[in-house]
């Protein structure tokens, strides 16, 4: 890793000439009250102070709709067609949720169409200079670190500059746009304390360690009670998997054009937490859900994110951006809420 | 299915589905044509045909003398297809199914003309058998297409059974609810994607209840998060899910 410097003034340049150049750039950008990362088209709209977006980033390597192919008489063509993209502006939490993303999609039987956008997509950090009201990352899965983005860039207190580190040839690529100079050994310490403090300054947390959090939690799967007093009020809507930077089911449907001969296969992002989900077809018409009430698909959830795919991550597959907790119109989605519960038993 | 024998028919309703049908446009309206044999449709042409593949049927069912003339449709159909929030649910014709006073206010000196007997207002599955609907006030051109593409591939197609909210999740539109106002977006049916929260209005579920709402959640959202009071809470679902609720007549 190096470190380089580069002025507040000479930023903004360095961002309009990445506008200017060929490849397109997502980024952080108002909506409304909220923030949703957005192809950046000019540096005004440019928005690292923002605390959470509603979508996480991983929209653009791993798409809520995806045409995987198109189908005629003659046969069928592939749909991967990767957009040579920048990522800009990513708090570290959704950097960790990439990475684990990038390990899943690699596993087993590899998915070609997410590794294609991954390969194509330059992954920028940046500081968390706005805390979002229900987040928890400085306490969850403390001991994982993320892999495998490009650079990341701390804004200086006192806005001098900013600090950019560079972790790979695609980083370092970017630096021929902008005005750096070496970070001098003071800006990297007082970068690398930004990004320490705010660690501390979650207004929620977890109490425990990830260890004991996924024993207790598993030992809970057959409290039926627990589980349906956490998941009495829920709408089944799915709204927290569909904002979890670290979701990744899918569901794949094939529809024919109104030709009734071509056509299109689609994958859309599927939630567990819907009462559909896990239906199956027995055949012969008959259908099973075998997650068919709600404490059963809330428990599910929490195992999800808090125990099962623990061994496979290092760690659990929760970043505590505090997406689920904000999108639940019920409010019973929070994570931390619900893990501090189960660890109280 | 090759080429299947289809009739139009109508009953309480604003005939908006029917116009939605034409909102397809030119291509394909014209293209769908060529795959489906329309022999009956009151709108376009006179003839009457004997057996059908296919029945789509819009509106409610809400006159006794509705029924036999449902029925015969059901005897001559393989297929019955309820298209519109008023075959589908009943839809917002049910609003009426509550009430009691508004003949008079309604129709004044007319209140009691024959023609305005009528009973409460039930979804076309009150009277017969339906094998699928496409919901919506009016219904989903896309879906329509969808259901009629699977079935000439003898394919059963999916309808979505899950609450809007995902669908302003998959937006990004801000929620009704974070915006000081309310919404019936996490008891409704997917599937339209979510254009009214998304225009900062909220969903009135006008494609019905999923198969299992939360109604009790949601009369406590309405009053903690949408500043109702309770009886307007619980009325709230009143306008086009008024028979998928508990307390339906």
């Amino acid at each position: 890793m190096s470190s380089y410097f580069i002025t507040r003034a000479n930023f903004e340049k360095f961002i309009v000439k990445l506008i200017q150049a060929k490849k397109k750039i997502y980024a952080p950008v108002s909506k409304k009250q909220s923030f949703i990362f957005d192809e950046l088209t000019s540096f005004d709209d440019l928005r690292l102070d923002y605390d959470v977006t509603i979508l996480p980033p991983k929209k653009y390597i791993f798409p809520p709709r995806q045409g995987l192919l198109t189908f005629d008489k003659q046969g069928h063509n592939s749909l991967i067609a990767p957009e040579d993209k920048i990522l800009l502006g990513v708090h570290f939490y959704d950097l960790k949720a990439i990475d684990m993303l990038d390990n899943l999609f690699a596993a087993n039987n590899s998915d070609a169409n997410y590794l294609a956008n991954r390969a194509a997509t330059t992954i920028i950090g940046a500081n968390i200079q706005k805390i979002s009201k229900r987040a928890f990352w400085g306490s969850v899965g403390k001991d994982v670190r993320p892999h495998g983005y490009d650079g990341f860039i701390i804004k200086l207190d006192g806005g001098e500059g900013y600090v950019y580190e560079c972790y790979t040839d695609k980083g370092s690529a970017l630096l021929k746009s902008g005005d750096f100079s070496n970070a001098s050994p003071a800006q990297i310490a007082a970068s690398m304390d930004i990004n320490e403090r705010v660690l501390k300054q979650c207004p929620e947390k977890l109490n425990h360690s990830s260890k004991e959090i996924a024993t207790k939690v598993r030992s809970t799967f057959k409290e039926k009670q627990l589980w349906e007093e956490l998941a009495d009020d829920c709408f089944s809507c799915g709204s927290c998997n569909t904002v979890c930077p670290t979701c990744y089911c899918f569901d794949v449907q094939d529809n024919w054009n109104v030709d009734q001969v071509s056509g299109r296969r689609e994958r859309t992002w599927d939630a567990c937490m819907t009462e559909d989900f896990a239906k199956i077809s027995l055949g012969g018409g008959h259908e099973e859900n075998f997650r068919e009430s709600k404490a059963q698909r809330f428990r599910h959830r929490i195992m999800r994110k808090s125990t099962y795919l623990n061994e496979t991550l290092g760690g659990p597959a929760c970043v505590g951006c505090g997406r689920c907790s904000s999108a639940c119109t019920a409010d019973i989605a929070d994570p931390a809420k619900a893990i501090n519960r189960i660890m109280e038993l | 299915m090759s080429k299947p024998k289809v009739g139009f028919f109508d009953f309480a309703s604003c005939e908006g589905c029917q116009i939605e049908l034409t909102n397809f446009g030119d291509v394909a309206f014209l293209e769908l044509i060529n795959h489906i044999d329309i022999v009956e449709f009151r709108e376009a042409m006179s003839e009457k045909a004997g057996k059908l593949d296919i029945a789509f049927i819009e509106g409610s069912f809400t006159r006794e003398s509705d029924r036999k003339r449902l029925e015969e449709i059901r005897k001559r159909s393989a297929i019955v297809i309820a298209y519109g929030a008023c075959a589908a649910t009943g839809g917002i014709n049910a609003l009426k199914n509550h009430q009691h006073d508004y003949h008079e206010c309604v129709y004044g000196k007319d209140a009691k003309a024959p023609h305005l007997a009528s009973n409460i207002a039930l979804p076309i599955s009150a009277a017969i058998k339906v094998d699928y609907s496409v919901y919506g006030c009016p219904m989903s051109r896309d879906e329509f297409i969808r259901i009629v593409s699977h079935l000439l591939h003898d394919k059963q197609p999916i309808i979505p059974n899950h609450p809007v909210c995902m669908e302003c999740k998959l937006n990004e539109t801000i929620c009704r609810f974070h915006d000081g106002d309310h919404c019936l977006g996490v008891v409704a049916r997917a599937g339209c994607g979510a254009p009214c929260p998304k225009d900062g209005i909220p969903c009135e579920a006008c494609r019905g209840f999923v198969s299992t709402p939360n109604v009790d959640s949601l009369v406590k959202t309405l009053i903690n998060k949408g500043g109702m009071h309770s009886s307007r809470a619980w009325n709230k679902s009143r306008m086009f899910t008024n028979n998928q609720r508990g307390d339906v007549k």
